[in-house]
């Protein structure tokens, strides 16, 4: 078997069949795309070379700098409320506390649903006439603060976030779960025999030793940010009037409801290069650090 | 040993190999299954959108396809049926791809077919036309599908909108059913003092609350005006366009329409309308199944009227929004073109004649000597109100070019918000680019 290894052929064919999807299926698609963001094409018949118009367009288009703000925000909101809050669940659960095992597979369910089905489910949360959310409200007595929350502007983008944000916790948590657990015991018994408290030992042991799967998270959750669509698309469309649209949405209604496919491709191009600039920025910052 | 091993290794991995690609490229022919077997029969695809529970068309299409494939061995229908915005995706694919089925359904036409009517995707079926056939269209039908003077559908149903009212409700508020504007303006007053939410937008899917737009401007300039409008989009910027846009935003003040319908879809509007949640609700007749559907809880309850016309408005209650002709197409990569529109031209009265009597949509056929005694009151309505029509415009989202229509529905949305004042919409409104078809 260490013969077939060794072998330079017997590795190409390997990996051949594997390059072979990857290729026809990731990045023959990108380079089409980049070859259609440069035309003025209705998707049918044929398109006019148009160059970088498309682009330029789309950085002076207020709705798509919208859309771009609205998916930059929510990066912001991954990395500040959702990568905190599974920290912190993730040490906690590592704690060896009781029901451990039930906890970690409760907070995991949602990463399991489809994300339709809690756009629905939230949907109906938010829904103005009989959700959840606002019948709590006006059974505590708050009936002045239910509203219309996916449907006005000043509330959509957060009431949009939290389904998200919640979504993928149980996600990011039992990466950092695994993290933790995969710290040596002695380290911790050690901690233990001088004195330090558990949040000290959390702050100075587990989360410096938790550097490469943090890093993970980050990456993960800042592209998740980027590419979000599903959510979004059932929750709200995009609206009310473009306050909650994210680059993927913007494309996706720019190509099948104008037929631009031109300008839909150019930002799909742009969120492709913007989660490879992400990736390789968080990179750095975690080499330098 | 190992030599061995190597040697067969690498021979499954290429038969592994090989394999896979073969697989890929096999089913290169795709959705042209159109083949002329040993005994001389032709087999045609048929794809269409009518697969709902409540949509009558969903059952009758396979009927008349059993029927047409009994009646003639020779000419064989193969039917696949996708539900509606998956279609839409679905077709516009393989119609880019030049893989389209030999018939397929085209919903409204206008806009959404034109571009695959100006890049030849579509077979000109004018020559296979008889008077004959012609003959047996509702009047001002075979005009009507005219593209540019040449034919590529046939109708099969019309659709014309009209406001929905819940008499229940009505009463229970004491309001008197609108038939102006002023009395549809004291009838939102005393819905709304009585608790009951006047109207219903489904404003998500911003198309309901179009229609509401495009009804009141017409009503107030007439349906000459708009079509002037759609040639030269400059027409938008007038006087009627701005008391038009101040007349929607007068009514959402007014509290009209539900607080919550920037997060109601389409399809929550109709439940919440069918569930006596709103007293109104401006729509076209293909929601007339559910309402007279066993679970609707408005059954029998609700009357179809004419939008109330304006004090100070050109247009009148004849003057009517809808029209739009739904059809199939044959695909211009058909290889039996003589066949499939032999086909299109049967299914197509069929579906008309036999679509009407089940409450599918109003005739696009002739239908003396039908037994019309089993439609529903609200589907008999629609066709009185047709009767009267003196003028058609049909959805304006299929006669503005598709980027000019998303920017006609979100202006819309914006009137709707009071984000925009009236004469920014119609400033706007005036950006727009002017029809492709020929109105």
């Amino acid at each position: 078997m260490n013969s077939v290894f060794s072998n330079k052929k017997a590795i190409a064919i390997f990996v051949l069949p594997t390059l072979l999807i990857f290729c026809t299926i990731v990045l023959v698609p990108i380079f089409v795309s980049s070859y259609y963001s440069l035309l003025d094409w209705n998707g049918v018949g044929k398109g006019a070379f148009i160059g970088l118009d498309n682009y330029k367009e789309m950085f002076t288009d207020t709705r798509a700098l919208n859309s771009i703000k609205n998916s930059m925000l929510f990066a912001a909101a991954s990395i500040f409320i959702q990568l905190p809050l599974s920290l912190v669940l993730a040490l906690i659960l590592a704690s060896t506390i009781k029901g451990e095992g039930f906890y970690r597979t409760v907070y995991f369910i949602p990463v399991l649903i489809s994300t339709v089905v809690i756009a629905q489910l939230w949907s109906k949360i938010y829904n103005a006439d009989y959700g959840l959310l606002n019948w709590l409200l006006e059974s505590i007595g708050l009936s002045n603060l239910a509203q219309d929350w996916l449907g006005q502007k000043d509330t959509a983008l957060v009431a949009s976030f939290i389904p998200t944000l919640w979504q993928y916790v149980g996600y990011h948590m039992l990466l950092m779960y695994a993290g933790a657990k995969s710290i040596s015991q002695d380290i911790f018994e050690a901690a233990k025999i001088d004195g330090a408290s558990r949040i000290r030992t959390a702050f100075s042991i587990t989360i410096p030793l938790m550097r490469p799967i943090l890093k993970v998270c980050l990456v993960f959750s800042v592209i998740g940010a980027f590419k979000v669509f599903d959510l979004i698309y059932v929750l709200t469309g995009g609206g009310p009037l473009f306050t909650t649209e994210v680059p993927s949405t913007l494309m996706y209604t720019t190509i099948f409801d104008t037929y631009r496919y031109g300008y839909g491709s150019a930002i799909s191009v742009f969120i492709i290069l913007e989660c490879l600039v992400f990736t390789v920025i968080i990179n750095k910052f975690f080499k330098t650090e | 040993m190992k030599a061995l091993l190597k040697k067969s290794m690498s021979i499954i991995l290429a038969v592994g190999l090989a394999g896979s690609l073969a697989a890929c490229s096999s089913d290169s022919s795709g959705g042209k299954t159109t083949t002329k077997d040993g005994s001389g029969s032709v087999k045609l695809t048929l794809w269409d959108q009518s697969v709902g529970n409540t949509d009558p068309s969903a059952k009758l299409l396979p009927q008349i396809i059993e029927k047409w494939n009994s009646e003639h061995p020779d000419i064989q229908i193969e039917r696949t049926g996708t539900t509606g915005e998956q279609y839409k995706t679905k077709i516009k694919t393989s119609l880019a791809a030049s893989e389209a089925p030999d018939i397929f359904y085209g919903m409204g036409g206008g806009s959404f077919m034109q571009p695959y009517i100006e890049s030849g995707n579509v077979l000109e079926i004018t020559s296979y036309l008889t008077d004959d056939v012609k003959s047996r269209m509702a009047p001002g039908m075979s005009e009507a599908i005219e593209v540019d003077g040449k034919i590529y559908t046939l109708p099969v149903y019309t659709h014309i909108a009209n406001l929905f009212v819940n008499t229940e409700l009505f009463d229970k508020a004491g309001a008197k059913i609108p038939t102006t504007y002023t009395e549809m303006l004291d009838a939102v007053e005393k819905l709304n003092a009585a608790g009951i939410t006047p109207a219903l937008i489904g404003e998500k899917d911003r198309w309901p609350g179009m229609y509401w737009y495009d009804m009141i401007a017409m009503r107030q300039a007439g349906n000459d005006a708009v079509t002037e409008a759609f040639k030269d989009p400059s027409k938008w910027d007038s006087p009627e366009f701005v008391a038009a846009a101040a007349k929607m935003q007068e009514l959402a003040k007014a509290g009209a329409f539900n607080k919550s319908m920037f997060s109601m879809s389409y399809d929550e509007m109709l439940g919440a309308f069918n569930a006596g949640n709103g007293a109104m609700m401006f729509q076209a007749n293909w929601v007339n199944a559910g309402i007279e559907d066993p679970s609707s809880a408005v059954k029998g309850k609700v009357k179809v009227i004419p939008f109330p016309v304006f004090e100070d408005g050109k247009g009148k209650n004849t003057e009517i929004f809808g029209g739009a002709v739904d059809g199939f197409y044959v695909s211009n990569t058909t290889e039996h073109p003589k066949e499939a529109v032999e086909f299109l031209m049967y299914l197509s009265e069929q579906l008309g004649t036999q679509g009407y009597l089940a409450g599918a949509g109003l005739p696009s056929w002739n239908i003396d000597g039908l037994d019309t005694s089993g439609l529903s009151t609200l589907d008999q309505s629609a066709a009185d109100i047709m009767k009267t029509a003196t003028s058609f415009i049909a959805w304006w989202d299929n006669i503005l070019p598709a980027d000019s229509a998303e920017t006609h529905k979100n202006l819309i949305a914006q009137l709707l918000a009071d984000d925009i004042t009236p004469e920014e919409f119609c400033k706007q409104m005036a950006q727009l680019k002017p029809t492709e078809l020929s109105l």
